[in-house]
């Protein structure tokens, strides 16, 4: 097992703490979620020890109110032991855990009236604040060690000292006597909690029932606590504006108090503290003077801790700064002016409009030529911060001003420069807060940050989600500097850096023309953002980005209009005019990589490269049932390629199947599931393509009988069989099967082979999807429950066959599958897990394969191991050609079948053709090393010869099957086909 | 479609510009001059062609050169070390188990691999080993008789010093 304990370098960390023993997992309910005032959650109604207690190995189940762990010897074992748990659970009524719902509802109900008495001014924006940030920064272990009245952890935390009060709150112990040791730089902002709080209140739940230290793994599956706990603080801003632009009426309104929301397990074993929440009307601080303000706020009336104040701050400046920018934007003025018109404070004028010089505010960017997938904005915020005594109005001035790049097709944002004013105190370290901000606000200062995993991820940090592989482990043990809680010398102060996250939302704005109204800005939420409809950005000229101007914000709401236009009246079947063919280098790296995987993903190459042709230039012969198609040359050469396709031209090929110059495209190309590619992959996909050599390569004339060579027809064809909706996730299923489906049911366009046809060639739709159909002389066997296979598949077989090419129980992959298992072996880990998973679903299959599986392997092997006795002339051609490989003779082989033919898929079909396929054209699964050497035996077989070895081997090898009866009428079709065919494999 | 390629042979690597679909028996005998494996029926069905890959059989002439890459390759020749003969070449020396010769290579092979695997195998098993090394010459009984030999020799000899 891969299980690595931590260990620990360190010579002060507890001996406890270095090499625990014991591992636990948790089971949290069927639904818990966060509110923004209350916890609710179903509760366990029982629990059913004995269904763990068959499992080896010592298990102990924790239970305390609602939270339930299992904890054992090893991490596998307890996640094992976590998945055989069976619990009942009830769904949860309105109520929950928090102590006086009433008031809350009270109060929440007093702000409603309020906002309703009073005509509302005309702008108003509501922002957000997450209760956690992030699962957490990377995978690792979190181990808690509570015992002889005192609490030590191992844990990654941002927040030690309100995990340090959720803590005391479960124990009752006093704060010194709860010990936290850290990987993380602690403190090294304070922008809020992650998961790694939870983690940790969860391995001191075990280990307090258990009495002895316990390990929890800290990875992606705690996202699922982020999402549950949703929004810590929502503050809505109304504003009104005069025809001058001058705001007249400013209203601000913190609808919870300021949000340090306890740990899931806290909450779950009953024992988070209740809070007496009041409403406060006193004046919050602001810089600005407006005619008229209303602040309303509402607090812990106990008092809150100073580093809850500190976030506090943060969200409030993050809401203000943000919403001045939109009046600003909204209302055509620079958002610099606007605050300087309502500052009425000399030494904050001084100050912006030096910082404002220093950054050249308003002055057009130089005029460099940038790629068309990256977009440049620029944004302002500003703060007034508490001086040593915490009194705001004396305190630091400070000036922002951040410029952001964007990358629309990956969607990462990187801080390319922070010029940052103060008028006060030290010197500021710009490097350093540009450092955290990226880290924190943006998340992709380091691999593996934890995003979340959307469907269209491509790598990058997803790894961490799914198994838990043995490489990771190694990057969690603790560090070598040992214990401490703080690692950094100086924290930063909270509220130092309460203007950096209002400064980077506007410069996003600037850059996308969308607003984020709650952090974090990660890549995944900026790209989707970005592909949303509603974006100005979306369908603009030919996807290049908007056109930059030194005063964007007066015609962001003149471009929406005008695109939206465009995006309606989409040229359907015109032509659309060449362009210029673009320059390889236009696309950045990054995006072209993300173009390669896409271009993996989906195998482009598979049909679009002739026998022995250049990679992409087309040529490859189809026979359909219509006649001979030809894949058409996809390298950007300008006369014969795709060169002056324009991206406008690529993307209605590729959903709508119809080519630049207006003509329809065939089926054949399956447009049909490229339609679901996600925009962001699309672009990617286009960039890469465009930054291929050129190949000029004329593709030869289709030869399709009347009438489907008349293309319009196809018009109608599209009208009803094709749906060019993208691909939606669906809300219900987890992020690895949306990943899966996504992959599967567009760019991997699996269906395009397993699922049958209509007689008009089109896919056949539900209980017939992907019920396997015959293509290019092979069998796609079903991957429904209609599977036929000997053995049920399982996810791990489904995943060792997609990945390695082969599955010790099913055997290897072959004939069209080959290429598509060597284009998988450029796909990351957890892309090939997440299509495994969901073809998995599809079937109906089991995670693993149980000892039952193995015992019923074991008795097909069992059965095969003599054939018939009356069919001997089948039995003379098989001892001649195929049992020295193909047969154990008790030797050690290198080059022998792996799998015996009595698990082969192939010969449990309803159709004999994969068989005779394998025997007339052998096994070939290039760049797939150690995966598939069957030589032919067209050349040494006749045909009747290969139909009495292949009644045979399903007499042999499938004795409960029925016997194939058209077996000699398929050997002439097949092996007249694959003559007429040239195959990549002569 | 010609890569460069790392192969390593009787524990000496060597860079090759090949068609990674190259036959290794191709690659060996006419790229490496080792002639030890034969060319028989090109379909895996003689074993004329054997070698050991990270000590297991395998028929050189349907595995593509791609496969063995990063792989442990000895041909015949590889099984002499320091000018020493392996215990099974001997013992096919000693009982001048051939007529033609040209089977042996695949079957000292075999019984090397069988060895590495099964160090003291039954008659039974023997048989069983050789029963897709095709001869035609009729000496199968000379054959028999050598393989057990080589497993006396072969026992003989791991006493003395382990065999790899």
């Amino acid at each position: 097992m891969s299980d690595r304990q931590p260990t620990a370098a360190g010579a002060e960390l507890p001996k406890a703490l270095a090499s625990p023993e014991r591992f636990g997992v948790v089971v949290r309910p069927p639904h818990y979620a966060w509110d923004g005032e209350h916890f609710a959650s179903d509760h366990l109604v029982a629990i059913e020890r004995d269904s763990v207690a068959g499992l080896p190995g010592r298990i102990e189940v924790v239970v305390e109110g609602d939270f339930v762990a299992v904890v054992a010897d090893s991490l596998t074992a307890a996640q094992d032991a976590a998945r055989n748990l069976r619990l009942e659970w009830r769904t949860a009524s309105g109520k929950g855990h928090d102590g006086s719902p009433a008031m809350v509802a009270e109060t929440a109900r007093e702000l409603a009236n309020e906002a309703s008495s009073r005509a509302l001014p005309p702008h108003r924006h509501d922002y957000g604040w997450p209760s956690r940030l992030r699962w957490g920064d990377i995978p690792g272990w979190v181990v808690a060690d509570c015992s002889d009245h005192c609490l030590t952890l191992w844990v990654q935390t941002l927040t030690p000292e309100a995990l340090s009060q959720d803590l005391m709150a479960l124990t009752g112990l006093p704060a010194e006597r709860i010990t936290l040791y850290g990987a993380s730089p602690a403190r090294a902002s304070g922008l809020g909690r992650h998961c790694g709080d939870d983690a940790a209140m969860d391995a001191a739940l075990m280990s307090r029932h258990l009495g002895y230290p316990v390990a929890v793994w800290l990875d992606a599956a705690y996202d699922r606590d982020r999402r549950a706990l949703g929004q810590a603080q929502r503050i809505t801003l109304n504003a009104n504006v005069a025809k001058s632009g001058e705001i007249t009426d400013y209203h601000y309104h913190q609808e919870h108090a300021s949000g340090n929301i306890a740990a899931v397990g806290l909450w779950l074993c009953g024992k988070a503290p209740g809070r007496r929440i009041m409403t406060d009307d006193r004046a919050l601080f602001s810089p600005y003077a407006f005619r008229k303000a209303h602040h309303a706020e509402r607090r812990d009336a106990q008092g809150a801790d100073p580093h809850s104040e500190g976030l506090a701050e943060i969200q409030q400046a993050f809401a203000r700064e943000s919403f001045l920018d939109e009046v600003a934007r909204d209302t055509g003025q620079d958002p610099l002016a606007l605050r300087l018109r309502h500052l009425d404070d000399a030494r904050g004028t001084e100050l912006i409009s030096s910082v404002s010089r220093r950054a050249r505010w308003g002055e057009p960017p130089s005029p460099t030529i940038t790629p068309p997938d990256r977009l440049h904005g620029r944004g302002f915020a500003y703060a007034q911060l508490p001086d040593r005594h915490q009194r705001i109005p004396e305190g630091v001035r400070s000036a922002w001003i951040a410029d952001v790049e964007v990358n629309r097709v990956t969607g990462e944002v990187a801080l390319t420069r922070l010029v940052v004013g103060q008028d006060a105190g030290p010197e500021v370290d710009t490097s350093r807060l540009q450092q955290t901000l990226q880290a924190r606000v943006l998340g992709s200062a380091r691999p593996l940050l934890g995003h979340t995993p959307a469907f269209d991820e491509w790598g990058d940090g997803s790894e961490s989600s799914g198994s838990h592989g043995g490489a990771l482990m190694e990057t969690t043990t603790p560090p070598e500097t040992g214990a401490g809680s703080t690692s950094l010398p100086m924290p930063l102060h909270e509220a130092d850096l309460s203007p950096g996250v209002a400064v980077i939302a506007n410069a996003l704005f600037d850059a996308t023309g969308v607003r984020f109204r709650q952090p974090p800005f990660t890549a995944s939420r900026v790209r989707r953002a970005l592909q949303d409809p509603g974006n100005p950005l979306q369908g603009a000229d030919n996807g290049g980005p908007a056109r930059r101007s030194g005063r964007r914000w007066l015609k962001v709401a003149a471009l929406t209009a005008v695109a939206s236009t465009a995006a309606m009246a989409w040229p359907w079947k015109g032509a659309i005019a060449p362009i210029q063919r673009p320059a390889a280098n236009l696309y950045s790296a990054e995006t072209i990589e993300r173009g390669r995987l896409v271009a993996a993903a989906g195998d482009c190459a598979a049909c679009h490269t002739a026998e022995g042709g250049r990679e992409n230039a087309g040529g490859r012969a189809f026979e359909t049932p219509f006649g001979t198609l030809y894949s058409t040359n996809l390298t950007p050469d300008e006369g014969t390629g795709i060169g002056r396709w324009s991206y406008a031209a690529f993307e209605r090929a590729m959903r709508h199947g119809i080519g630049r110059d207006g003509r329809h495209l065939y089926p054949a190309f399956p447009y049909t599931a490229f339609a679901k590619i996600s925009d962001a992959d699309m672009q990617a996909l286009y960039a890469y393509l465009m930054a291929q050599p050129a190949v000029s390569a004329e593709a030869p004339a289709n030869a399709l009988s009347f009438p489907f060579n008349m293309r319009p027809l196809l018009a109608g064809w599209n009208a009803l069989y094709h749906d060019p909706r993208p691909f939606e996730p669906s809300p219900t299923q987890s992020d690895l099967y949306n990943r899966g489906a996504y992959l599967a049911e567009g760019l991997g366009h699996c269906s395009a082979c397993h699922t049958p046809r209509n007689a008009m060639g089109a896919e056949r739709r539900g209980e017939h999807a992907l019920a396997g159909a015959m293509v290019d002389g092979w069998e796609a066997p079903p991957l429904n429950q209609l599977s036929r296979s000997p053995i049920p598949w399982s996810e791990a077989a489904l995943y060792d066959y997609l990945r390695h090419g082969g599955s010790s129980l099913h055997g290897v992959a072959s004939g069209p599958m080959a290429p598509v298992v060597a284009g998988l072996g450029e796909l990351p880990e957890y892309d090939v897990r997440a299509l495994a998973h969901y073809v998995a679903v599809q079937m109906g299959a089991p995670a693993g394969d149980s000892d039952a599986i193995s015992a019923e392997a074991s008795a097909l092997l069992a059965a095969a191991r003599s054939g018939p006795s009356d069919m001997e002339e089948g039995e003379r051609l098989f001892e001649g050609a195929c049992a020295a490989c193909h047969l154990d003779t008790g030797t050690p082989s290198f080059s022998s079948a792996k799998t015996s033919l009595a698990l082969n898929t192939n010969l449990y079909s309803e159709h004999p053709d994969n068989v005779i396929q394998s025997i007339l054209s052998g096994t070939h699964a290039e760049h797939v090393p150690g995966v598939g050497n069957m030589p032919s035996f067209a050349d040494s077989f006749s045909d009747s010869q290969v139909a009495t070895l292949t009644a045979y081997l399903r007499a042999r090898f499938a004795p409960d099957q029925a016997p194939w009866q058209d077996i000699a009428s398929r050997v002439a079709t097949i092996r007249q086909y694959n003559n007429n065919t040239p195959s990549p494999h002569p | 479609m010609t890569q460069t390629l790392t192969l390593t042979v009787n524990r000496q690597a060597h860079e090759l510009a090949v068609a990674p679909d190259t036959p290794l028996l191709n690659v060996l005998r006419n790229d490496l001059a080792l002639n030890g494996p034969k060319y028989g029926c090109g379909l895996g069905e003689c074993g004329a062609c054997s070698v050991l890959v990270d000590g297991m059989m395998a028929r050189a002439c349907v595995l593509p050169v791609s496969a063995v890459v990063g792989h442990e390759i000895l041909t015949l020749e590889g099984l002499v070390i320091e000018g020493r003969l392996d215990p099974v070449q001997r013992a096919f020396i000693e009982a001048q188990a051939a007529q033609c010769g040209y089977c042996l290579n695949g079957m000292i092979i075999s019984i090397r691999a069988l060895l590495n695997h099964t160090p003291r195998p039954s008659m039974a098993q023997l048989r069983a080993a050789l029963e897709y090394n095709l001869c035609r010459c009729g000496t199968h009984m000379e054959i028999l008789e050598a393989a057990e030999l080589a497993v006396t020799i072969n026992a003989g000899e791991s006493l003395e010093a382990p065999h790899e």
